[in-house]
């Protein structure tokens, strides 16, 4: 049955549960009623009295009275109106008493233009203020790099504190005072701590809270070019809208997704788009470190691969077409290919990839039993909200993970070693921390679990009931999508075809074998039989800057593609901006005369990867071939093109089945006297993000984080492929025996989570 | 409650003990904040950082929950006052009454600015929410003690008793 209630002489048609300004939002009626303390994720408040409306009574009994729409129950029949001269007057003088103290400051303002207090200030019609007295006057605080306060700009919506303390469920932000001496902030100085805090700046209707980043190389909004995209920093794949002028991009902001991110992103996702901007990254080709000619750097490529001597490696770090064109280009010449630079990566992505459909954030949100592997909030931090949202409705949350994480907090925490997650997740089935539940989820760091642990995860959840479902989560945005036809053995062919040499040189797409990638201490060990590396990258890297020839690559918003997210959702992306546009008269990006005049040449932007990989089976007369194969696997994996609007194709079930029977690796056992490794990462860490300068001044130091019994101040750790010595740092609530180490410190060593490892402790320097 | 600015040491183990009785009385270790943060206060003067992280700690609230009850709250201070505060209020029934005349007058007796230790050492003047006196506005509230109606000459005389030390709460 349709439910209607009538603004105004219009019908409103409504679900049942959903409030009178929720409903008349939803359908495009915001016109008549401002309000502010509503936000759609946040619920109703009733703080502003912003949204009054008129409500008829039925009977002749009861005269009309105005209240609160955000508060009122959306009922069939209801017969509201704002179109009265009482209500105007509400409005209108509701907004007075908010602007009391409200600067002046529009034209000066980062929010104008996007301000939803400038848009209601002029839809009530308030233009003149009748209090003369003088305004009150704040101290703004620093809150770090990211996110910039204005306080006087406050018309206490509680919105920002809402989000930060109820959704996000962080610490360190309150709402302090009271009567019209309230302030939103701090407690003292000092950068925002929750991985989710530039949400601030979009839920703050006013200017209190704006993007500090964006501030750098700040735009009028209805000046930017903006688009639909997805977030290339993890795999959960949040959708968002870049915004780019003048050939450059300026800041990211959320794009909507009930299944996905709702209206939130992680700090990531929303401070690690300098990559694309950076000075470092590589615009123009290279052959042998210096910068040369598209054309010249194709040939010497060209005549690289008709040697017959080169391997292709593909990444998670790329997108569907040019892991997919990689690929192609690899089989047309007969040459080994590998999606990932090592076995037991590859092992992982199958492991992810066999797993039944997984849970979408939304459902995850739903779940009433979780239970979280290792620090989600580090690898997919929207992930993490997800569960954030579950707690709040109750839902029971526990955490295996080798330290106290932020989440681990919120619910039980089950300390435990790497090595000793396998057992523990095999006997969760019967585990009573997901009986009586009515929708069980497991989410794990895949990393942490390692394959053999994603293999028992995948056994559990054939014993749980038939609506349990789990989530494997990488800080790559394509693991799905490169490694589908990944078959066994791949990398290890690749690495035997070094080892022998059958192969002297290697096209990498995106991925950085003698850098931080799993298994970077193999490849460099085989480094000396490589004559010659060819990078396609669009950051510089030390392996980009030795490399034989460094194609660079359109970023991500410069260029359409397909990321298959952790859910095995294929999501496109549209080119926002053009890279190539000129840039003129802006004192960040060089100077404002034409070259002619003797100005700075401004840069290219250059072509995605596809576009050169065209190029290069053009040159070896293989394109037919090349593109056939190409739109033979593109169909195969995605035979219908999603709309980057819309919310993305999943991969049927069908298409894992495949992975079901993928062979394990050993697994390396571990005594309780042996140390052993975990991964350490952090919210705003992965390989683009860690080029974005403001996100990246708030990294944790790099050391070895251990147990404070440890009594050392470095230690020098010992693995197969070379040595790694750092300081140690003392982490309170660390499992004993456990070293956790970044990324970087496992491709040095040639270890794996959950590795045992040989340690020399230093007592002192 | 006179409110003398002498710091007690917070790892004073009576003070502790006390402190850690009142939370394990509560029903929940959160609700016993309040009566924590004025015995914190009674003892030191005032809710110093240092205090207020050991509020929180003891009832396992964050420091920013800490700080958001302490601002709220205008009986709880949170800087160093005078040896007598006067609370002089300013809500809607005493303002009409000629509160802000009471105020300006109580200032420019302390001879610094509001919520600032007088020269002497003294007295604190802050203004405050209603007292609950609004029969007898203008009213204020010297330490403990709610007082009202007050006119500029009992004002004139309780500054004079409160500068000499001869105030005695009746
Ligand atoms: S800071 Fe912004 S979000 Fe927070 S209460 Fe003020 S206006 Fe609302
Ligand atoms: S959770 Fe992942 S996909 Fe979403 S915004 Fe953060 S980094 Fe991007
Ligand atoms: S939106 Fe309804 S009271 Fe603020
Ligand atoms: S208004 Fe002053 S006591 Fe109530």
């Amino acid at each position: 049955m349709k439910h209607v209630f009538f603004l105004d002489g219009q019908e409103i048609p409504f679900i049942p549960g959903q409030n009178v300004l929720e409903a008349a939002i939803a359908a495009g009626k915001d016109q008549q009623i401002p309000y502010f303390c509503f936000h759609p994720a946040l619920g109703s408040l009733g703080a502003c009295r912003q949204c009054a409306v008129k409500m008829y009574s039925h009977d002749s009994k009861h005269p009309p009275r105005i209240t609160m729409a955000c508060l009122l129950p959306a009922s069939d029949g209801l017969q509201l109106v704002t179109l009265e001269d009482d209500v105007h007057t509400e409005h209108r003088e509701i907004i007075e008493l908010l602007m009391t103290n409200h600067p002046l400051d529009c034209p000066v303002c980062d929010e104008g233009g996007q301000c939803h207090l400038q848009d209601m200030t002029v839809q009530t019609g308030h233009s003149v203020r009748h209090y003369s007295g003088p305004k009150r006057t704040y101290r703004n605080q620093d809150l770090g790099p990211l996110v910039y306060q204005e306080m006087n700009r406050c018309i206490t919506c509680y919105r920002c504190v809402r989000f930060y303390q109820d959704a996000a469920q962080g610490e360190d932000f309150g709402v302090f005072g009271s009567r019209n001496r309230v302030s939103f902030g701090r407690l003292e100085d000092g950068p925002l701590e929750s991985p989710f805090s530039g949400n601030l700046v979009e839920v703050c209707p006013t200017g209190v809270f704006t993007d500090k980043v964006f501030r750098h190389d700040y735009v009028r909004v209805w000046d930017l070019q903006q688009g639909p995209s997805v977030c290339p920093h993890c795999a959960v794949g949040c959708n968002t809208t870049p915004g780019a002028r003048l050939g450059t991009l300026r800041r990211i902001r959320n794009r909507i997704r009930p299944e996905i991110n709702g209206h939130f992103l992680c700090d990531r996702g929303r401070y690690a788009f300098p990559y694309a901007t950076a000075n470092s990254r590589p615009l123009q080709p290279r052959l042998q470190g210096e910068p040369s000619r598209q054309d010249a750097v194709l040939r010497q490529l060209a005549s690289r691969l008709e040697e017959g001597r080169s391997g292709f490696l593909g990444s998670p770090r790329e997108d569907l077409h040019s892991n997919l064109g990689l690929f192609a280009l690899a089989d047309c010449l007969h040459a080994p290919f590998a999606a990932v630079t090592s076995s037991w990566a590859e092992a992982l992505a199958q492991q992810c990839l066999a797993l039944p459909q997984a849970p979408s954030l939304q459902e995850v949100a739903a779940a009433d039993r979780i239970v979280v592997i290792g620090d989600l909030d580090s690898i997919a931090p929207m992930a993490g909200f997800a569960v954030r949202q579950a707690l709040r409705q109750g839902a029971r949350l526990t955490v295996l993970a080798s330290s106290r994480t932020e989440l681990a907090q919120k619910g039980d925490y089950r300390p435990l070693r790497p090595s000793a997650l396998r057992d523990q997740v095999a006997r969760l089935a019967d585990d009573p921390c997901l009986q009586g539940g009515r929708f069980p989820v497991l989410l794990a760091t895949a990393e942490t679990l390692g394959p053999s642990g994603l293999y028992a995860l995948r056994k559990t959840l054939e014993k749980l009931p038939a609506n349990a479902r789990a989530g494997a989560f990488v800080n790559r945005p394509n693991l799905f999508g490169a490694a589908y036809f990944a078959a066994d053995g791949h990398t290890e062919r690749l690495q035997q075809a070094l080892r022998q040499r059958k192969i002297n040189h290697l096209l990498c797409l995106g991925a950085d074998p003698l850098g931080e990638d799993w298994g970077a201490g193999t490849w460099r060990t085989l480094a000396p039989g490589l004559d010659g590396l060819t990078l396609l990258d669009m950051v510089d890297s030390e392996t980009a800057r030795s490399a034989e020839a460094l194609i660079p690559v359109a970023a991500f918003p410069e260029r359409a593609g397909l990321f298959v997210n952790y859910e095995g959702r294929i999501q496109a992306f549209s080119p926002v901006y053009r890279r190539e546009a000129q840039v003129l008269h802006s004192a960040v990006h060089g100077s404002g005369f034409p070259e002619a005049a003797g100005g700075l040449k401004h840069p290219l932007g250059p072509p995605p990867p596809l576009f050169w990989l065209g190029r290069l089976a053009e040159m070896l007369h293989l394109h037919e071939a090349w593109q056939k194969r190409l739109d033979f696997y593109l169909h195969f994996l995605c035979p219908e093109q999603p709309d980057p609007e819309g919310p993305g194709v999943l991969l049927p079930d069908t298409i894992r089945a495949r992975f079901e029977i993928a062979a394990l690796p050993a697994t390396r056992a571990v005594t309780p006297e042996q140390w052993e490794l975990d991964i350490f990462r952090w919210y705003g860490g992965e390989t683009l993000a860690d080029t974005a300068d403001e996100l990246h001044s708030l990294a944790p130091a790099r050391g070895l984080r251990v147990h404070p019994d440890v009594q050392a101040v470095a230690a020098t750790l010992h693995g197969p492929c070379g040595d790694l010595q750092l300081p140690v740092i003392a982490c309170a609530e660390m499992v004993q025996g456990v070293i956790a180490i970044d990324q970087e410190g496992f491709a040095e060593l040639g270890l794996y989570p959950g590795d045992p490892v040989e340690v020399s402790w230093e007592q002192s320097r | 409650m006179s409110s003398p600015t002498s710091i007690v040491d917070l790892h004073d183990e009576s003070l502790l003990a006390r402190l850690q009785d009142l939370v394990a009385a509560s029903p929940v270790p959160e609700a016993a904040i309040s009566e924590v943060l004025q015995v914190l206060q009674k003892a030191r003067g005032y809710i110093d950082g240092e205090a207020l992280r050991l509020a929180a700690s003891l009832t396992g609230l964050s420091p920013v929950k800490v700080e958001e009850l302490c601002t709220f709250y205008s009986l709880v201070l949170r800087e160093p006052v005078g040896t007598h505060v006067l609370r002089i209020c300013d809500s809607i029934a005493c303002h009409m009454a000629g509160a802000q005349d009471i105020l300006t007058q109580a200032r420019q007796h302390s001879g610094v600015d509001l919520g600032e230790v007088s020269r002497s050492g003294k007295l604190t003047v802050i203004p405050h929410v209603c007292i609950g006196l609004c029969d007898r506005a203008p009213a204020l509230m010297v330490d403990d003690q709610a007082l009202g109606p007050v006119d500029t000459q009992t004002l004139t005389q309780l500054l004079a008793q409160l500068e000499a030390d001869i105030w005695k709460p009746s």
